[in-house]
C-alpha cells in the first residue's frame, strides 16, 4: 500500500501555474507515494499576513489547519507557503491556545517539495534528463526560511545531461515579495533586473527555482524584456523528461 | 530637574512587562587561548603588519635603543615626545636623545596642559611610549593612561613608536581587562586598545592611514 | 535631523537615477559583507558567537533599568557626572548650557547618532557654539548639509570632485586634488587645528559597562580620542539602550561589532573612560559628563516585541547585505537610521503613521536577520508593524489602511474560508482578467496593478485551475495504474 501524501497547492500555482502542481503529483508518484488532494484547501494566508491583516489571515490559518490537520505528511512546491504554515501560524494563533497547539502539532509535518524528496523519500534521481546548462536561483524563504539549499542542487545535478552553471548572487532576493513588487516597482524592478543580468551573464540555457512567486516575477520580466529566455520550476524540470517544459 | 527625569525614566522601565532571562548559550573558547608564546608573537606580528604596523623584535633594552637610533637617523627626526611610563623610563630616553642629537620632551617638562598640548601638536615629530600589554588576537597594544602615560603622546604626532616587553604579550583582551579593571576604585581615567595606525575609508571607500591619529605605528618587541 | 520618511518613493526614484550612488552600492556593501565573513572565521564557531551576542543584548534589555542604575552608581563613584534626558529638548538644553557656562566657542564632535536624532548641532549653533563634526564622513556630510548615506560611512557615496570643491571652500585646502589620500590630509590639517584648541568635546558612546561605570568608543580615525584627550571638558552622550552588563560582555560585543561592521578584528582605537583625569595627568578631561537619553525608548521598551529593536549595536551588517539598501542607499530612508535597522527603529521612534513605507518596503527576504549579531528578527518586526498599522493601534500611531484595501482583504477572507467560494470567485473574475490578455500574456490590468505591469507580464488565469483539474489529474493516475 502506497503511503498517502497530502498536496498543499499554493494559490499562485492553483490560479496561474497549475502545471507545477501536475508536475508535483507526477514526481511524488515516481517517488513511490500516493498524492492526495484535499479539494477544500484554498490559500495559506500569506498575502494577508504580509499586508498586516492578521484577523483575516487567522481565518485562512484555521481553515488550513482544519483541512490538513490530520495528514501525516503535507508537501508543497513553495517554500514561502511552507514557512507561513510552519513558522507564522503558531505566532498568529498565539492568543487561542487550542488553535496554537494544533498549528504547532502540524508544523513538523509540512515540507517543501525538494526537501521532501531528498530528506524524507531519500530520492535524488527521478529519471529526468536535460541536455543543457542550468542555473539555480535560491529563493529567500527556501534558503533562509527553511535552510533548504543542498536538496534542490542534488536533484538538479542528478538529472542526466545537465551542466550546472554557478549563478552570481544566486542567494540574492529577486524582488518579488508579493505586494512589494506592485507597491515598490522602482526597487523591485531594479532587483529583478540585477537577478536577470546575473542570469544572462551566466550563459545558462535555463533558470531553475523552487518558488512560484519568484517564477511569476522573473518569468514576467523575461516575457516583457527578454522573450525567449526561460525560467522553470524545479518540479517541471524534474517531471519534464528532457522536454524542458 | 535632572532628578525627576531620571526617576521618570527608571520608573517607566521598571513598570514594563518582563520576559525572563534565558541562560547564556555555550561559547567555545578562542583559539589563541591554546597557543604557545611563539605562536602568539607570530600572530601579534602578522595581525599588526596587516594593518601596516611595523613590528621589530630585539633581545634587550640596549638593542631597543639601537633600533630607535636607527629609526631616528633614517627618518631624520629631531624632536620627539616620550611618555614617562616604566618601560620608557627603563631606557632613559632623555640621555639617549642627548647622545643622538634628538630633543626628547616629556609631558612633565611642561608647566601646564596647554603648553604640553602645543608641543605635542606642533613640535613632536614622533611619540614614543611603552605599552602595558600586547594582545595577540588582533595585533593590539593596550595602554593605561595616567600621569606617566599622557593620551596625546601616542595620538598627536604622525609617528607612534611603542616599546613592548614580550612578557606583556597575552592571547586575548580579557587577560588585559581582568587586570586593568580588577579594582573598581582604581580604574584608570582612560584605557585604550591600539591596533595599527589611524585609518579611514570615508571618501569613496578608499582606505588610507593617518586620518587624525598617527599615520605610522612602529612596535619594538623586547625579549 | 529633519524627518523626510514620508518622501520615500520620491527619494527612491531620485536615488535610483544617481549613477555615483549606484556605483558605490554595487561595490562597497558586497565588499564589506565579504570582509565580514572572512573576519568572523576567527571565531571557532560563528553561529555560537553570534548567538552569544544576541544573548548578551537580550539580557541587557531585559535588565535595562537595573543595569542603568548600576552603571550610574559606578560612574558617579568614579567622579563622572550623569545627566538623564527624557527627550531631545532636555538633552540639547543641558549640553548647550554646559558649553555656555564654560564660555566654549566651539566643540569637536565624535560621531553620535543620538545627537543627530536630537538635532544637537543646530541648537548649539543657535546658541553661538559651533559644533564641528570630526569623523571624516560626518564632517563632509555636515558641511554639505546632507543626511548620512550609510551609518558607518556617512558620506562614502560623495564623489571626490564634490569633496574637493567642498574642501577648497570650507577646509582651507590650497591645491585642488581628486586623490582621496590628499583630500584626507587636507581634512586632517583643518580639523587638527580644531582639536588643538578645543575646550569641550562631545562624543557618542558605543557601549556603557554597568559593572565598572565605563564608557567605550570604537573608532578608526582618532577623532574621538582627540575629542576625549585634548579638551578639559568631555560630554559623552548615549541612548539608554547602550548599556551592557559586564566588561567581558562588552569585549565579546566589540569583537562582533568590528567584524560585522568593517571586517576588522578590532578597530584602530577602542578607548574606555571610567572617570575624569586624575590631578597629575597632563591631558584628558577635568570634567566628564555622561548624558543618558530616552527620546522615545522607554515607550518602545513597554512593548515586548518592539523591545528587541533596542538590542542593535549599529554594526551596519544588515545594510551591507540588504538587497533593498543596495539599490537605494541611505538617503531614501529619510532619517538618522537607514537600512533594515532604520526600518525597524525609525517607525517606533517617529510613529507608524510617518514611516508607512519604511516597514513595507521589504520583500522579507530575511538576509538582515541572518547576519544580525544580536539576533534582531527584522522581517518579523516589519510584519508586526504592518499589523499594528492595519489595526490603527494608537500606541505606535498606526494609521489604518485605505478603505479600498480593507475591502479587498475582507473579500479575500470570505473566499479563503470555503473552497466553493474560492472557486466561484475565480470563475467570476477569470473572463474579465483574461480578456485583457494579448499574445498569451496579460500586459495590463487596472491602475492599481500598474506597479507590476510596468515591466512585467503575467500569465493569464489558468483555463482550469488546479482545483478544477484535479479530477483529470487523478484519473490519469488510475489509468496508468
Amino acid at each position: 500500500m502506497k503511503k498517502d501524501v497530502s498536496l498543499f497547492i499554493p494559490c499562485t500555482v492553483d490560479l496561474f501555474l497549475p502545471h507545477i502542481g501536475e508536475a508535483t503529483v507526477s514526481l511524488l508518484r515516481r517517488g513511490g507515494v500516493n498524492p492526495v488532494y484535499h479539494q477544500e484547501q484554498t490559500c495559506c494566508g500569506q498575502p494577508a499576513i504580509n499586508a498586516g491583516y492578521q484577523k483575516e489571515a487567522r481565518q485562512a490559518a484555521k481553515h488550513f489547519i482544519e483541512v490538513f490537520g490530520k495528514d501525516e505528511m503535507v508537501v508543497s512546491p513553495s517554500g514561502s507557503c511552507v514557512c507561513m504554515v510552519k513558522y507564522h501560524y503558531p505566532e498568529l494563533l498565539a492568543d487561542e491556545p487550542e488553535w496554537r497547539r494544533r498549528a504547532e502539532d502540524l508544523a513538523p509535518r509540512v515540507y517543501e517539495l525538494s526537501q521532501y524528496l531528498v530528506d524524507v523519500l531519500k530520492v535524488e534521481d527521478l529519471g529526468a534528463s536535460f541536455a543543457g546548462k542550468v542555473a539555480y536561483h535560491e529563493s529567500c524563504h527556501i534558503l533562509r526560511g527553511l535552510g533548504v539549499s543542498e536538496q534542490p542542487k542534488k536533484l538538479i545535478q542528478a538529472v542526466k545531461g545537465t551542466q550546472w552553471i554557478p549563478l552570481n548572487a544566486a542567494d540574492s532576493c529577486c524582488g518579488f515579495g508579493g505586494e512589494f513588487a506592485n507597491h515598490y516597482p522602482d526597487i523591485s524592478e531594479a532587483m529583478v533586473k540585477d537577478k536577470v543580468d546575473n542570469y544572462l551573464a551566466s550563459g545558462a540555457d535555463l533558470l531553475l527555482l523552487c518558488e512560484p512567486g519568484c517564477l511569476l516575477n522573473i518569468g514576467g520580466y523575461f516575457s516583457r524584456n527578454h522573450p525567449g529566455k526561460k525560467v522553470m520550476h524545479l518540479a517541471n524540470f524534474l517531471a519534464g523528461n528532457g522536454r524542458g517544459e | 530637574m535632572e532628578q525627576s527625569a531620571r526617576d521618570e525614566i527608571l520608573r517607566k522601565l521598571k513598570a514594563a512587562p518582563k520576559k525572563g532571562i534565558r541562560s547564556r548559550p555555550v561559547l567555545p573558547p578562542l583559539r589563541e587561548l591554546s597557543q604557545t608564546k611563539e605562536e602568539l608573537i607570530e600572530k601579534f606580528t602578522k595581525n599588526l603588519v596587516e594593518e601596516t604596523g611595523v613590528v621589530l623584535r630585539v633581545p634587550d633594552n640596549q638593542a631597543a635603543l639601537d633600533k630607535l637610533t636607527e629609526i631616528i637617523q633614517a627618518e631624520g627626526l629631531k624632536k620627539v615626545m616620550v611618555s614617562t611610563d616604566d618601560v620608557v623610563a627603563s631606557l632613559d630616553l632623555p640621555a639617549w636623545g642627548k647622545r643622538n642629537n634628538v630633543q626628547v620632551m616629556t609631558p612633565k617638562d611642561f608647566p601646564d596642559r596647554n603648553s604640553f598640548r602645543d608641543a605635542v601638536f606642533n613640535e613632536a615629530e614622533a611619540g614614543i611610549t611603552g605599552a602595558d600589554f600586547a594582545v595577540a588576537e588582533s595585533g593590539t597594544l593596550a595602554l593605561i593612561h595616567n600621569k606617566d602615560q599622557a593620551r596625546l603622546v601616542s595620538l598627536a604626532p604622525i609617528l607612534h613608536m611603542a616599546i613592548v616587553p614580550l612578557e606583556r604579550m597575552v592571547p586575548v583582551y580579557e587577560r588585559v581587562t581582568e587586570k586593568v579593571f580588577a579594582k573598581k576604585d582604581q580604574l584608570p581615567s582612560q584605557f585604550i586598545f591600539i591596533t595599527g595606525p589611524s585609518m579611514t575609508g570615508d571618501i569613496q571607500g578608499a582606505l588610507f592611514k593617518g586620518m587624525h591619529g598617527p599615520r605610522r605605528l612602529i612596535v619594538i618587541l623586547v625579549g | 535631523m529633519e524627518i523626510k520618511t514620508e518622501q520615500f518613493t520620491e527619494a527612491v526614484k531620485r536615488e535610483l537615477q544617481n549613477a555615483r550612488s549606484r556605483a558605490f552600492l554595487k561595490l562597497m556593501p558586497p565588499v564589506l559583507h565579504m570582509k565580514r565573513d572572512i573576519s568572523l572565521a576567527t571565531f571557532p564557531d560563528i553561529p555560537a558567537a553570534q548567538a552569544y551576542g544576541a544573548a548578551i543584548r537580550e539580557e541587557a534589555m531585559e535588565r535595562l533599568p537595573e543595569l542603568l542604575e548600576e552603571f550610574e552608581k559606578n560612574a558617579l563613584a568614579n567622579g563622572a557626572k550623569v545627566f538623564w534626558a527624557r527627550d531631545a529638548g532636555e538633552a540639547n538644553a543641558y549640553i548647550t548650557n554646559l558649553a555656555k557656562e564654560r564660555g566654549v566657542k566651539y566643540v569637536t564632535k565624535g560621531k553620535s547618532m543620538v545627537t543627530e536624532e536630537t538635532g544637537l548641532n543646530e541648537v548649539l549653533s543657535k546658541n553661538g557654539v559651533e559644533a564641528w563634526e570630526t569623523d571624516l564622513g560626518e564632517f563632509i556630510a555636515q558641511q554639505l548639509h546632507r543626511p548620512p548615506f550609510h551609518i558607518v560611512g556617512p558620506a562614502i557615496n560623495v564623489p571626490v570632485e564634490e569633496v574637493c570643491d567642498l574642501f577648497m571652500k570650507k577646509a582651507n585646502m590650497k591645491e585642488p586634488t581628486l586623490d582621496p589620500v590628499k583630500l584626507g590630509y587636507a581634512a586632517r590639517l583643518f580639523l587638527r587645528d580644531k582639536f588643538h584648541h578645543v575646550q569641550m568635546g562631545i562624543t557618542g558612546i558605543n557601549m556603557a559597562v554597568a559593572e565598572t561605570g565605563t564608557i567605550i568608543n570604537v573608532e578608526n580615525e582618532g577623532n574621538i580620542r582627540f575629542t576625549k584627550a585634548s579638551p578639559p571638558t568631555q560630554v559623552s552622550v548615549m541612548s539608554l539602550e547602550k548599556v551592557v552588563p559586564t566588561m567581558y560582555d562588552a569585549l565579546h560585543l566589540i569583537r562582533l561589532l568590528c567584524r560585522n561592521c568593517t571586517g576588522q578584528k578590532l578597530s584602530a582605537y577602542v578607548s574606555m573612560d571610567s572617570r575624569p583625569k586624575k590631578k597629575d595627568e597632563m591631558d584628558g578631561p577635568e570634567e566628564l559628563f555622561i548624558v543618558i537619553v530616552d527620546n522615545g525608548r522607554t515607550k518602545i521598551y513597554q512593548d515586548l516585541k518592539a523591545r528587541d529593536v533596542l538590542r542593535c549595536i549599529r554594526c551596519a551588517a544588515c545594510l551591507n547585505i540588504c538587497p533593498v539598501y543596495r539599490q537605494i542607499g541611505g538617503y531614501a530612508y529619510g532619517w538618522v537610521y537607514s537600512g533594515p535597522m532604520g526600518q525597524v527603529l525609525n517607525p517606533v521612534l517617529l510613529g507608524l503613521d510617518r514611516t508607512q513605507d519604511l516597514y513595507r518596503a521589504s520583500t522579507l527576504c530575511g538576509s538582515c536577520k541572518s547576519v544580525c549579531p544580536v539576533g534582531i528578527d527584522h522581517p518579523s518586526l516589519f510584519l508586526y508593524y504592518r499589523a499594528k498599522d492595519v489595526l490603527g493601534d494608537p500606541y505606535f500611531k498606526g494609521k489604518k489602511r485605505p478603505w479600498t484595501e480593507e475591502r479587498i482583504f475582507k473579500g479575500w477572507s470570505w473566499a479563503v474560508n470555503r473552497s466553493w467560494r474560492w472557486n466561484l470567485g475565480i470563475r467570476m473574475v477569470r473572463p474579465y482578467i483574461n480578456k485583457k490578455a494579448t499574445g498569451g500574456v496579460i500586459r495590463k490590468l487596472t491602475r492599481s496593478f500598474d506597479g507590476w505591469f510596468r515591466s512585467r507580464d503575467l500569465p493569464p488565469l489558468a483555463e482550469k485551475t488546479f482545483h478544477e483539474r484535479w479530477n483529470e489529474i487523478n484519473k490519469g493516475k488510475r489509468a496508468n495504474g
